[in-house]
Order: structure tokens, then sequence, then C-alpha cells
């Protein structure tokens, strides 16, 4: 064999693993979205079809219209409310994040302050602090203040996921920055504040998106504050919706599989149109910040 | 400042005059900074005191406390000693899920770094696609945890699911094999979903650091006759070991962390032999509503994700150090 024809053998090898790869780690999405068009009697057949076997649209107006295909009676009520409910807590995580995160990040980044080690490692650990911990405490201090099945208590809590990786994020990208921009500001009289947000939060405007972009979706994606948050007081996101569907005994497969492909669709959304914040999102959080 | 022993030189004159004419107004301009940046601080510094701070602190209250359903409403409970961890110590699910949590981190730390790694190589060689794939290995980090959980559930059903179908077609099976009804079987069944999700993660920044390493390194390398095992075992891998040991350490808080994932595939059973420590704290917690023993657990998994904390400040101390700020 030719060198040439050695190397393209082995780029041919190299596509077809990456071909391999990429099926393994996109098929469980593909079997949703078969499985969302299945009929319940398919569903319940007892084999899994590769290509979808009579499809049908049932699981989405059961879904979408709040009756039960399985057993002919209203679950969990519709996930359309369920639908409008992930979209506000997503979209008021996204502003807290903003709103706390991106002051912060330039404060730590362009003032000498002696608190910025202190705040920073605390970020750095707070990101560590599982879940778990943080909802058992926060359901008893919310009961205790009244923000127990509130959208306010929801957006409070998943704001845990979002803010210490928007500070860090926001504030490695502030380094980014030159200096002689702010300072020019400074000269020609501009206040701080001013500064800020006329001349620093524009210039800054990729990894406002991309910080924006992961709060919106951890506050769409979150279960555990919702599912310890919010008991039956009629606030109830997509991911509650799917969870009261697996039912304790039973299982409506076909408003499963709907309503999980429901909650992809920002994600889907996103990946299209702000892959490129998405993929800068995912690195700069853990390494550069 | 260096007024005293300035020279007698005509250009030297006019600087010492600009800075001791400057000195009063930059006080004031420093002290202004100041207060700015403590005001640009204060929402990040409340909310952290509010959502982190407190719930630590009130956790360890909490877990020295006897708890009920009829306490919930008061802030406070009844003093209890070591109750809730001697119960934790001798309860025996609470024990299997710590060693549950431990197994699957552990399984689930090597298998991605593995795979992750394994792509990440893949990916950072020229081959027609490579862009496209790379941009898709994304997906399974971005779907809501409790999603996946359910796709499993439904992929590792006994009958009418595609893990069975698959291997009953390629013939390693001849009969379902019941992965979710089988205790010795479940644990298999986490591990596998959770592995699938972390991998795009490390894949991702294994990737971005291997672009990060050289091109003359590599060649050199090659120049001196090194092998393709040799050029990865002594020249890549101590180049990206920073990046290896942060995704390891951030793949560890992200395992030990993991709930959603655990409820939506398995739910802790069959028969707890899934249940992690997170899963069976919120059972305690909000199922049983005995809050102190949840506490009580929920402290153990604190304690055993602090361990990274050390490790994690030291790896990030050039960027905690940092600060490239214009004031003085």
């Amino acid at each position: 064999m030719s060198r040439l024809e050695r190397s393209r053998a082995l780029r041919l090898l190299c596509t077809l693993a990456a071909i391999a790869a990429l099926i393994v780690i996109l098929f469980p999405v593909y079997a949703i979205v078969v499985g969302s068009f299945e009929s319940t009697e398919t569903l319940f057949s007892g084999t899994f079809y590769w290509l979808p076997h009579a499809a049908t649209l049932d699981n989405y107006r059961t879904v979408l219209g709040g009756a039960s295909a399985a057993t002919q009676e209203t679950v969990s009520g519709s996930q359309t409310g369920n639908i409008l409910t992930s979209l506000l807590v997503g979209l008021g995580t996204a502003v807290l994040a903003l709103v706390v995160a991106v002051p912060a990040a330039y404060a730590l980044s362009k003032y000498r302050m002696r608190v910025t080690v202190v705040v920073v490692s605390s970020l750095l650990v707070a990101q560590i602090v599982p879940s778990i911990v943080l909802a058992t405490s926060l359901f008893i201090v919310f009961h205790w203040v009244h923000l127990v099945n509130s959208y306010l208590g929801l957006i409070l809590a998943d704001g845990t996921y979002a803010i210490p990786f928007a500070i860090l994020v926001l504030r490695a990208f502030f380094f980014s920055l030159p200096n002689e921009l702010i300072d020019a500001a400074r000269v020609d009289g501009a206040s701080e504040w001013k500064t800020f947000y006329l001349v620093v939060v524009p210039l800054a405007r990729s990894a406002v998106i991309t910080v924006a972009v992961f709060a919106f979706l951890a506050g769409w994606g979150d279960f555990i504050f919702a599912l310890t948050m919010l008991n039956g007081s009629g606030i109830q996101p997509v991911t509650l919706g799917i969870y009261n569907y697996l039912g304790n005994y039973s299982t409506d497969w076909g408003a499963v599989m709907a309503s999980g492909v429901i909650a992809l669709v920002p994600a889907g959304i996103l990946l299209v149109v702000a892959q490129r914040y998405i993929a800068s999102g995912l690195t700069a959080g853990s390494v550069k910040g | 400042m260096t007024t005293e022993t300035a020279s007698p030189t005509s250009e030297t004159e006019p600087i010492v005059r600009t800075v001791d004419a400057g000195r009063p107004r930059r006080m004031s301009s420093w002290r202004r900074q100041q207060l700015a940046g403590w005001l640009f601080l204060a929402p990040a510094i409340a909310y952290v005191l509010f959502a982190f701070a407190l719930p630590i602190v009130y956790n360890v209250m909490l877990s020295f406390e006897h708890t009920s359903p009829a306490t919930i409403s008061d802030f406070t409970a009844p003093w209890a000693g070591l109750a809730n961890y001697r119960f934790i110590y001798h309860d025996p699910t609470s024990r299997e899920a710590i060693v549950h949590t431990l197994v699957f981190t552990v399984g689930s730390l090597a298998a991605q770094f593995l795979i992750g790694f394994s792509l990440a190589l893949l990916f950072s060689l020229r081959f027609p696609g490579r862009t496209v794939g790379r941009s898709l290995v994304i997906v399974p980090w971005l779907l809501p945890l409790i999603v996946t959980g359910v796709i499993f559930r439904f992929m590792f059903q006994a009958e009418g699911g595609a893990i069975n179908q698959v291997l009953i077609d390629v013939g390693i099976i001849h009969h379902p094999t019941q992965w979710l009804n089988d205790p010795s079987l479940a644990m298999w069944t986490i591990l596998v979903a959770n592995i699938w999700l972390g991998v795009p993660f490390f894949t991702l920044l294994l990737y971005s650091a291997l672009q990060d390493v050289p091109a003359e390194v590599r060649e050199a390398a090659i120049i001196d006759g090194a092998s393709p095992w040799q050029r990865l075992r002594l020249v890549i891998v101590p180049i990206i070991l920073p990046v290896i040991e942060v995704t390891l350490l951030l793949g560890f808080v992200f395992t030990v962390k993991v709930f959603d994932l655990v409820i939506g595939l398995t739910g802790g059973g069959p028969a707890n032999a899934t249940q992690l420590i997170t899963t069976w704290s919120y059972n305690l917690s909000f199922q049983v509503f005995s809050f102190g023993e949840g506490a009580a657990l929920n402290n153990v998994l604190l304690v055993m994700a602090l361990v990274a904390a050390p490790l994690y400040l030291w790896l990030s101390r050039d960027s905690l150090r940092r600060s490239s700020g214009g004031a003085r």
C-alpha cells in the first residue's frame, strides 16, 4: 500500500469510528423520539421497533390535551401549562443569574479588592455542594419565609445551578477585556456604573449570552428543586410532569415519551441557534475559569 | 514616590508635579472604585450567603435535631445529639447507599475518562466529518437529567427495550434480561446511563486541551522516533495533565451529586439496589419526613464532595489570584 492509500484508509477508519460513536451517543435521543410517535399498543407490545410502527400523534394529543390514552382519564393535567411554567422558571433563572453574576464578575476581575480571593474561593466551593443538601434545608427555610410553592422560591433555588458558574465564566471573559477601554471611559468622566453598563456590558455580549443560555437550560431542566419545593400547588414544570406520568405502579409510556421530547425542544433549538455559545460555555466554565 | 530624589533635569520636573497634583484625586477615585466594587458584588454576596451558606449551616443544625412532620413549620426542633448520625450508622440502607455511591462514582469516572479521552484523540485527528461529529457529541450533556433517566428506563425494559433487543439480535443473550428488576443488575443501568451522560464533558474538555499541545512538540517526538503510544504517554499526557486533573475532579463532583437520573431510571430500586446517598436522603427527608436523619446523611455526602474542595482550589490557584484591575 502506498503512503497516500494508507492515509486515505486511516481517514476512512476514523470516520467510521466517529460514526459508530455518534450512533451510540445519539441513539437514546432517537429512541425517545420514535417512542413518542408509537401507539400505546405498540409501546406495550414487548417489541421495540427501530422505525416508527404505525406512527400516531396520540401521545402528543394526550400530553397537550390532558387525557391519558392509557387510562382514559386525566392523570396529572396537561403539559401545556407546564411548558409555560418551565419557560417562566428558565427565563427567571436566566434573569436572576445575569443580574447577580454580570456585575459581580466585573468587580471580581477589574477591581482590585481584598475580598476577591475569598469570594472566588467560595464560588468554587459552592459549585461542589450537592443540590440535595441545599434542597433539604431550603425546603424548611422556604417553608418558614413562605417561599415554598412559589415561582420566586423555585427560581431562587435554581439559581444555585447557574450563578457560581455564571460568575466564573464571565470573570474569565472580563480578564480578556483591555483595561484601557475602561480607563478611557473613566477619563471621559463616565461614572463607575455608566462605564459598566455602557462600555463593559455591550462588549461582553457573547459571554452574557452563553451564561444566559446555560442558566435557562438549568432552570428548564431542574427536577430536584421542583420535586422538593412544589407540592401540589398547581405550579408544575415539565420535568415534574414527566415524573408524575411515570407513576408508582404503571408507567404511561406514551405520555412519558411525548413530554420527554417536549422537554428536549429548548436544548435542541439552542444547540442549533447558539451552538457557538454552548461549546464555549462548556469549556470556559471549568478550565479557564 | 520619588519627589525628593528628583533629578534636576528639565524632563522629570513636570512628571513629578503631575504625580503630586494627581494624588488627592486618585485617593478619592480609589475610594469611589472600592465602593463601586462592593456595590457590584453585593447581590452576589447576598445570594451566596442566602442560597449556599445558610442551607449548609442549617443542614448541620438539622442533623442534630429531633425533627418530625410537626416541627417543619418551626425553624428549630429539640436537640437530638448524635442520634441522627447513630441512625445513619446502623441503618443498612444508608450504609448500602454510601457504598453504592462510591462504586457508582469510581465506575463512572473510570469509564467516562477512558471513553472521553479516546473520543478526544479521535476528534483531534483529521478526517471528513470531524466538525459535525464534534458538535453532536455534546448532545447528551444538554438533556434534562430526568429525561435521560426515563429514556434509559425505556431502553432497559426487559420486554420491548432496545438494549435487550440488540443483545438478542446479536446473539449475546437468548432471553430478555431483567435489567431493572434484578437487584444484581440494576447498578449497571444507572452506570451505563451516567457514563453516556458524562462522556461529552470529558470529550470536550480533553479535546480542547489536546488542541493546546504545541504542534512543534508533537513533531519533535515523531522525529525522535517515538511510537504513537510513547508520544501519548510521555509527551501528550504530561502536557495536558492539569486539564485531566480538573476534568476528573469536576466529573467526581458531578457524579457524587447525581439524583434526577436515578429517580427517573430506577427510583433507587429494585430492593434499594441503586439507592445512592442522594436518593436515600431524599427518601428520608421528603418521604418519611425525617429531616434530621436526611440532614445527617446529607452531611456525609457533603464531606465526601468537599474532599474535592482543597484540590479544586489548588488547581484553580492561578485564576484565584488573578486580577487585571485598572484600579490600584
